[in-house]
């Protein structure tokens, strides 16, 4: 076990501070949630930073780094709220892509996938809650030697943003991934903001005609390859969260040495350190458990990765909540209002709660396990 | 000691349900269930429908106009309206301002205020926290000079719960400067339809606005709208707020808001089955509900010990029902599961035609998670509570 950062990752992680301080300050991060659309600007940015091209392999044109970069990179994006969709397209689009056998799509798109000229989302949930990634009713059909895709996938994080969605789907029972272009006939997006602004989308499929070649993989290998996308996705959101738990703590901190009640700063009062102090307790099980989950991508021992990465995603979406909630509640009113960038994190922090399984489904896979 | 609802406590119940199902308007209810914005006007038309079947005042003594009922009677009364989907009853007049009236304001302006707030004739709000003054309130700064022709208030305040709609004010001034803290406050009815009362939203986490910031600026009140006696403020202050955090438990919100957790476990799917069958869920479920019992009991036994008004042991039920309240949003978000996501703050009106089951509720599951954070806030937060647990009752 090595802890230190590579240099490769000090320095991308030192340059990604300085931007997202800069670029996603509280004023523009909040005029960027005011539009439906992605910002190009800041896509770009994170596209010359290197960030979008992390996971894909060298020989495509990405840097072909490791799950450990994950952590470093996203505890930056997490600190600064950045919510564009590098977790779905370059994270998990690049992850589910890479280990695909379809050559030809692998040419054709993670180049663009590093360089950001090509968005990713992964539409995999339908509707109603389910435990089980292939018990799903969207469906391919080989017809002439041509697929046809019909169905309904539901909460597609940044489905609006993405020109290409990789889609679960049915095929002869089987689960089967295929690689969608977003413009193609019978693609109905509907897109929306969710509970702390970021956009997600529903989306129909309606009869949607693909080549064959649209197929990324079949059987035990798409679902072995979604799971690791996926998995891929919960390192990240781990590191992003436990980035914005820090920054929060930081800022709450910074209230209480200020604001004065009872003739003395509020940090002065112990009831209120001791609030602090749980809020630190936390963020660093919240970390612990960011490291988990990148350990766990190397784990050869597929039981013991499913209980590390659920285990992480469940600590630390709680400490989210735990810190969200201490966050507002030591902030008293202003807490509760729009003006202040407290209510961001909390949002945010809940929001993770949700994505990529809840506290319940992974409870879910972890219960499995026994 | 008799612990059971007896025949004629059973009969009323009755009536309240029957009355409920026939006077709210089902426009109201809707909106009501589906966590969406209310009106003004739909305050007041609700409020309007009880005062015309002699339940204005439910809480008052008949004397004023009120019902006269038992606690137990106004906890049925409160667990049934909310039941049945009617709004909460503006506390502002009834039960915050009202009860200080009746117990220290002179005979003439009992008889100015208190007939009016039957049919919310008049709109009150509080007009007690201020930007430097939260916690700490006695540190209010909101200052009354006396003239010739009355006091004039100069000052800010702010938290200001639907100001955007107040006729009158309730509000804490310092009248005099040189005395302790608590000592130099007084409590005056404030006109709020006058030149130098400006009143501006407040956005809050949910993107609505309820709360607001208010002005007073050379703002001119007649000594006749002082509450009892000058430099008295802070005893009144207290005696209302021991209402407010009464009130603030919400038994009936609590058991409104299990209803509608319960009808969402029954309605949404998890892994193919309704999610109530659940086992987890089935437990938490029934964890907050044993919550509510207690509160309610709770609530019963202190209103049965306190003929004077609430006392310190207010704080008890504040901080219980405010956490249960808290625990109850944060449950139904956690039932709506993909279909909580959804969250623009112009469905709270308009509502939403993003998918999902559950009435509508979905587009309102975060916004209500989120907004029911401030409940550990308002009123007095938490620490406050435990405070005044800490010295006034343990005397520690």
């Amino acid at each position: 076990m090595d802890f230190a950062y590579s240099q490769e990752q000090q320095m991308l992680t030192e340059s990604l501070s300085r931007v997202v301080k800069e670029d996603w300050s509280f004023e523009k991060r909040r005029k960027r949630q005011e539009q439906a659309e992605l910002d190009s600007a800041a896509w770009n940015t994170l596209a010359e930073l290197g960030v979008l091209g992390l996971s894909v392999p060298a020989e495509y044109d990405g840097f072909g780094e490791s799950a450990a970069s994950l952590l470093a990179i996203h505890q930056e994006l997490g600190r600064g709220l950045v919510s564009e969709p590098v977790v779905p397209s370059a994270v998990m689009g690049a992850r589910i892509l890479a280990g695909s056998d379809n050559e030809a799509l692998k040419q054709d798109y993670l180049g663009k996938l590093a360089s950001g000229e090509t968005i990713f989302s992964l539409a995999y949930e339908e509707g109603q809650r389910n435990d089980n990634l292939a018990d799903i009713s969207t469906q391919v059909q080989n017809q002439d030697g041509k697929l046809v895709l019909s169905g309904q996938k539901q909460a597609v994080w940044h489905a609006g943003a993405a020109n290409v969605f990789i889609v679960s789907a049915l095929l002869n029972g089987e689960l089967a991934l295929l690689l969608v272009p977003s413009d193609t006939d019978g693609i109905v997006v509907q897109d929306f903001p969710s509970m702390d602004g970021t956009r997600c989308g529903n989306i129909v499929f309606n009869q949607v005609n693909l080549d064959a070649t649209a197929l990324l993989a079949s059987g035990q290998q798409a679902l072995d390859l979604l799971n690791q996308g996926l998995d891929d996705g919960i390192v990240a959101l781990c590191a992003h969260a436990a980035g914005a738990m820090d920054a929060l703590l930081g800022i709450t901190v910074e209230y209480l040495k200020t604001r004065q009640q009872f003739g003395k700063p509020l940090a002065q009062f112990q009831v209120l350190q001791h609030r602090l102090a749980d809020m630190y307790v936390q963020k660093e099980v919240a970390l612990s458990m960011a490291y988990v989950a990148a350990a766990a991508v190397g784990e050869a021992d597929q039981a013991k990765k499913r209980r590390m990465l659920s285990s992480a995603k469940v600590k630390v979406a709680m400490a989210g909540r735990l810190i969200g909630e201490s966050a507002v509640q030591l902030h008293g009113g202003m807490g509760m209002t729009h003006e202040l960038e407290v209510g961001d994190y909390f949002k945010r922090l809940t929001f993770i709660d949700y994505l990529l399984g809840d506290t319940t489904y992974h409870l879910k896979q972890l219960e499995a396990l026994e | 000691m008799d612990l059971n609802l007896t025949q004629e406590d059973i009969a009323f119940r009755e009536e309240v349900r029957q009355f409920v199902a026939t006077a709210l308007p089902q426009d109201i209810k809707d909106k009501v269930f589906k966590h969406q914005r209310l009106e003004n006007t739909d305050y007041i038309r609700w409020h309007h429908a009880l005062d015309d079947h002699g339940w204005g005042a439910p809480s008052w003594p008949v004397e004023f106009g009120g019902t006269g009922w038992t606690a137990l009677q106004k906890l049925i009364f409160e667990i049934e309206t909310f039941k049945g989907g009617a709004p909460r009853l503006l506390p502002f007049g009834l039960s915050m301002i009202g009860p200080v009236l009746m117990k220290y304001a002179s005979p003439e302006m009992q008889q100015r205020f208190l007939p009016r707030m039957l049919r919310i004739e008049d709109w009150w709000c509080q007009g007690y926290s201020e930007p430097g003054s939260g916690s700490d309130l006695a540190s209010l700064k909101t200052r009354a000079e006396k003239t010739p022709e009355g006091y004039v208030v100069n000052g800010q305040k702010t938290w200001t719960t639907l100001g955007q709609y107040a006729d009158w004010m309730f509000c804490l001034v310092r009248t005099d400067p040189d005395a302790k803290p608590q000592r130099g406050i007084s409590m005056l009815l404030i006109d709020m339809r006058q030149p130098g009362v400006t009143v501006r939203p407040i956005k809050t986490l949910d993107g609505g606005h309820d709360v607001n910031e208010v002005w007073l600026e050379d703002v001119k009140v007649p000594y006749e709208n002082l509450v009892g006696n000058e430099n008295e403020g802070w005893t009144y202050a207290k005696y209302l707020l021991g209402h407010e955090r009464t009130g603030i438990a919400g038994i009936g919100l609590c058991y409104r808001e299990l209803q509608i957790l319960k009808d969402l476990a029954a309605e949404v799917q998890w892994n193919g089955k309704p999610a109530n069958q659940d086992s987890r869920l089935k437990d938490k479920i029934s964890l907050i509900e044993a919550d509510i019992i207690a509160l309610e009991m709770m609530l019963l036994r202190i209103a049965s010990d306190s003929t004077q008004g609430p006392g310190p042991q207010a704080s008890v039920l504040k901080i219980r029902g405010s956490e249960v309240q808290q625990d109850l949003a944060k449950l139904q978000l956690e039932v709506m599961g993909l279909n909580g996501w959804p969250y623009s703050p112009s469905w709270l009106e308009a509502g939403s035609d993003v998918f999902g089951p559950g009435h509508g509720f979905a587009a309102a599951a975060s916004a209500n998670y989120f907004d029911m954070r401030k409940t550990t806030i308002y009123g007095g937060t938490t620490e406050v509570q435990k405070s005044i647990i800490a010295k006034q009752i343990l005397d520690v």
